[in-house]
């Protein structure tokens, strides 16, 4: 993108005012979209996102500056803008960028191999699946996505980082309608490949599977609400570990005293049986990536061992305020964003359990097949989220499908309250939107239980 | 190049390449951002945004190409006209051509006039004032001080040459508080010339936090309700998107078919205003004057927000309501400042009407635990517990679920406390709402 030599004098420019780091990220990338309604193409995007941000830290004070221009002058006014935020004098020198750190592979099938009419075929079988599956669909609507991200970071303490970062992703969203009522499912999975994806990911099945869950939830009643048990399935259901535990985990909220497992290192904060993992390092995932974007390699981070908290998720600025090392977990959306400290693939590891069991033992309840999304308030740990698809379970057998369940409850009780983890854990896709924007993370579980939790619905007993 | 080459390279092929018309979309601008903690600076950061996003109509189809960096201009023009040939609707697509905009009045913007330094310091007192408010202030979760310019412009084959400069600057706070091991944190926010006087954003945040300690559940059951104004707002702009033609002309909306008739409340009356005083544009995001538009009067839905597309395929005129989430994006349909008009009664006499129920102060999860589609929603919530007329205790970890359409009918008592929310994609406002029932779930 830039020669070093350009980036070295970048560097030097920002640490002029007394900085003690600093730092260069330049973003290339390229961005292709089609949006189809209903089996006709509706919408088709293209779009480059060119820019660089510079950052200078001085002991726990950051200062960011960007530009959507990466001319050498551009560059070094940005630097200057950056450094304005302090106002010493010069007392480090930058090193000679040389640790080399390349993580661009080329995708199998890059997206500039790929022309619409591909994209549209994928978007074509997924439509006609989805509106075979039943006549109560009346909208289908199917989006496609691929990016090729391309990244540089370099820093003061000498190393120049590349990273290249393809990733596509399907989106099938369903309308079901009857007796003027609407419910809709959804299935958007993706990968951090190129167009080879689509080589394991089925369109008909996608289809199909979107057009289920709208279907089923327009025949279910609405769910009960009350505290209950609630099994969780596998993929995307990892959602909740997501919310209810490693927000909490972030420097970002760790690092400020701003979370409920400040504190807790080497402390049982989960029942014993949960074991849970981010692992940036996974071939060809969603959330995955060679060198995060402040140019230190993705790792595979242990952060609850049977039960025991191990680590935190820590980017360079969190290192500096906890003391802890920095674990490859430095993210932004792009460069309009400084890096934090992010999620990448995060997911409970496998357990003993039988998953036709934990549903037969636990009395009455909810069985959540498919979850929405969620948030959550990492002082407090409270999160929420949403079931897209769930089943009300009577004396231990499945009963019937129940729409509009959420559910809600604080992060370290319910990792407490897990007494069931099954055998295969599988990952679903998300974005995950934090203070340096939205990134793409999975997130993932085998089957699991929780011996009880608040279910919210405005149904009555079934 | 500079923009204006590179402008007019791209019209100048997309005519020669057999595009009918072409039109670019352009936003440049400077931002300052500060936040604090604890008399330092945590994040600073100054930005200069630039991007162009081209539309091309080829063989009456739009295609859409973006890019920021202004260097070859055939190869953007090319990946717009081989968007367009991926189009398979037969929409018309329309482009605005010349006229007329109505006069704006800027809204003050005092602290846009302050250095940086005096921005810094501005955001060092807000934590300062925040902190000797009340003794259980502990520290800042958020101290945020951020102002910057917008400069949008729209031109097209067609002659059409729109520009406005908007300057934007506003506060935002997250005090922590502590009372025992427990912490809680509300945010309040201000901007434009309410930044002159931040006192009442402190107290309103830390009142907010306050509220929260002691909390605990109800039992699950139907409640009556008072929405409060923030919360209210919240719902209002989670349901929005049900307003706009184009969800409605592709099935996405339950509002399709139902213009003329009642569906809410004969106390609901809501408006599109582009021109409401402190947050008003000329024109919309495909270059259409502003128009104020009555969307619901007296409970009965009298107006979609349409864009040029949506209004042709009616047959009535655009609402200037064409709106882009992003510089990149293609156009679609967004609100102004939109909201439900207030009513008289005060915030105080809403909660002697409500007798016995639940405050609700807060709503979470709206980007998860709702179905634009279906309007039917099930949120985390926080509030307050009422009996006989007064505030008992605090309430949280539970949730509250109905239809928004449900909801709106079920409206008993509109507030006269108006709050309009911060200016983003759209922005949203109303007065607190007594709902007469909605379905609790507790213990």
């Amino acid at each position: 993108m830039i020669s070093k030599k350009i980036a070295e004098a970048v560097l030097e420019e920002a640490l002029r005012t007394g900085g003690d780091f600093s730092e260069l990220y330049m973003q290339d990338t390229e961005t292709n979209s089609v949006n189809m309604v209903n089996g006709a193409v509706e919408d088709a995007r293209y779009q480059r996102k060119v820019g660089a941000g510079v950052r200078v830290l001085k002991g726990t004070r950051s200062a960011y500056a960007y530009t959507a221009d990466t001319s050498e002058e551009a560059l070094i006014a940005t630097a200057r803008a950056a450094a304005s935020a302090l106002d010493g004098v010069k007392e480090f020198e930058s090193r000679k960028l040389e640790v080399i750190r390349d993580g661009r592979t080329a995708p199998r099938i890059p997206f500039t191999e790929v022309n619409n009419a591909k994209r549209i075929a994928l978007l074509r079988e997924g439509t006609k699946a989805a509106k075979a599956y039943s006549d109560e669909i009346t909208q289908v609507v199917a989006s496609y996505m691929d990016c090729d991200h391309k990244i540089m970071v370099c820093n003061s303490n000498g190393i120049w980082a590349e990273d290249r970062r393809p990733r596509t992703r399907v989106f099938v969203q369903t309308v079901a309608m009857a007796n003027g009522e609407a419910q809709t499912g959804n299935v958007s999975p993706g990968l951090g490949m190129g167009f080879e994806a689509y080589e394991r990911i089925n369109m008909e099945d996608v289809g199909r599977e979107a057009a289920k869950i709208a279907v089923t939830m327009l025949h279910a009643p609405e769910c009960p609400a009350g505290t209950v048990p609630v099994v969780i399935d596998g993929g995307f259901g990892g959602v909740i570990l997501h919310e209810a535990c490693v927000h909490g985990l972030e420097a970002t909220s760790v690092s400020k005293g701003n979370s409920v497992f400040c504190n807790k290192l080497g402390q049982q904060i989960a029942s014993p049986i949960v074991t849970a993992v981010d692992d940036g390092t996974m071939e060809g995932e969603w959330g995955s990536m060679h060198f995060d974007d402040e140019g230190n390699p993705a790792q595979r981070n242990v952060l609850i061992e049977n039960g025991i908290l191990k680590s935190y998720l820590v980017d360079i600025l969190g290192a500096r305020r906890m003391n802890h090392p920095v674990t490859g977990s430095g993210r932004r959306q792009d460069y309009t964003y400084a890096p934090t400290s992010r999620m990448t693939n995060t997911f409970f590891v496998n357990g003993n359990d039988d998953e036709e069991e934990m549903i037969a033992t636990m009395g009455d309840g909810l069985f959540a097949k498919n979850m929405g999304g969620g948030s959550v308030n990492p002082l407090t740990g409270e999160f929420n989220f949403s079931v897209l698809e769930g089943y009300w379970v009577k004396n231990g057998k499945i009963l019937c499908p129940v729409r509009g369940a959420t559910l809600i409850g604080k992060g370290a009780d319910v990792l407490m309250k897990i007494d069931r983890i099954g055998r295969n854990m599988w990952m679903g896709q998300g974005m995950c939107g934090s203070q340096s924007g939205s990134i793409p993370t999975n997130v993932g579980q085998p089957r699991i239980r929780v011996s009880e939790i608040v279910v919210g619905g405005k149904g009555g007993a079934l | 190049m500079t923009f204006e080459q590179f402008k007019d390279a791209c019209f100048r092929l997309a005519l020669e390449k057999g595009c009918d018309n072409a039109e670019i979309y352009s936003v440049s601008g400077d931002s300052f951002s500060v936040n604090v903690l604890s008399e330092e600076l945590d994040r600073y950061s100054v930005a200069r945004e630039n991007g162009l996003n081209l539309r091309v109509l080829f063989d009456g189809k739009n295609g859409y190409a973006y890019t920021e960096l202004f260097e070859d201009p055939e190869f953007l023009v090319d990946r717009a006209i081989d968007n367009a040939k991926a189009i398979e609707t037969t929409d018309v697509n329309p482009m605005q051509g010349v006229c007329e905009y109505p006069e704006i009045t800027p809204p003050e913007n005092p602290i846009m006039e302050l250095s940086e330094s005096e921005k810094i310091g501005l955001a060092m007192r807000l934590e300062r004032d925040t902190l000797a408010f009340d003794g259980r202030v502990n520290r800042m979760g958020y101290c945020s001080v951020s102002t910057g310019t917008t400069h949008t412009h729209i031109c097209n084959t067609l002659g059409l040459n729109a520009e406005s400069s908007d300057k934007f600057s506003y506060a935002v706070i997250g005090p922590i508080l502590r009372q025992g091991e427990d912490e809680n944190e509300a945010y309040a926010f201000r901007f434009g010339k309410d930044l002159l006087d931040c006192s009442s954003m402190i107290k309103e945040s830390v009142d907010n936090a306050l509220m929260r300690f002691n909390a605990r559940t109800v039992d699950s059951g139907e409640y009556r309700v008072l929405i409060r104004y923030d919360a209210a707002a919240d719902l209002l702009q989670a349901f929005s998107g049900m307003f706009s033609a184009d969800s409605v002309q592709k099935g996405l909306s339950l509002l399709a078919g139902k213009l003329g008739e009642q569906i809410a409340a004969e106390n609901i009356t809501i408006f599109d205003d582009p021109f409401e005083k402190d947050n008003p544009r000329a024109f919309d995001d495909e270059g259409v004057p502003s128009v104020m538009t009555t969307v619901v009067e007296n409970g009965v839905l009298k107006s979609y927000l349409h864009n040029l597309k949506t209004a042709l395929k009616d047959g009535v005129a655009s609402t200037s309501n064409a709106g882009r989430p992003g510089v990149a994006a293609p156009i679609g349909i967004a609100a102004t400042n939109f909201y439900i008009a207030p009513g008289i009664k005060t915030y105080d006499q809403m909660i002697g009407l409500l007798d016995n129920g639940l405050i609700i102060t807060e709503l979470g999860g709206l980007h998860a635990g709702l179905n634009p589609v279906s309007g039917d929603f099930s949120l985390i919530a926080s509030g307050l517990l009422v009996q006989n007329g007064s505030i008992l205790r605090s309430v949280e970890q539970i949730t509250c679920a109905g239809n928004f359409l449900e909801l709106m009918k079920n409206i008993e008592t509109v507030g006269s406390d108006l709050h309009m929310g911060l200016p983003g994609n759209g922005r949203f406002g109303s007065p607190s709402l007594l709902i007469s029932k909605l379905i609790i779930s507790g213990k």
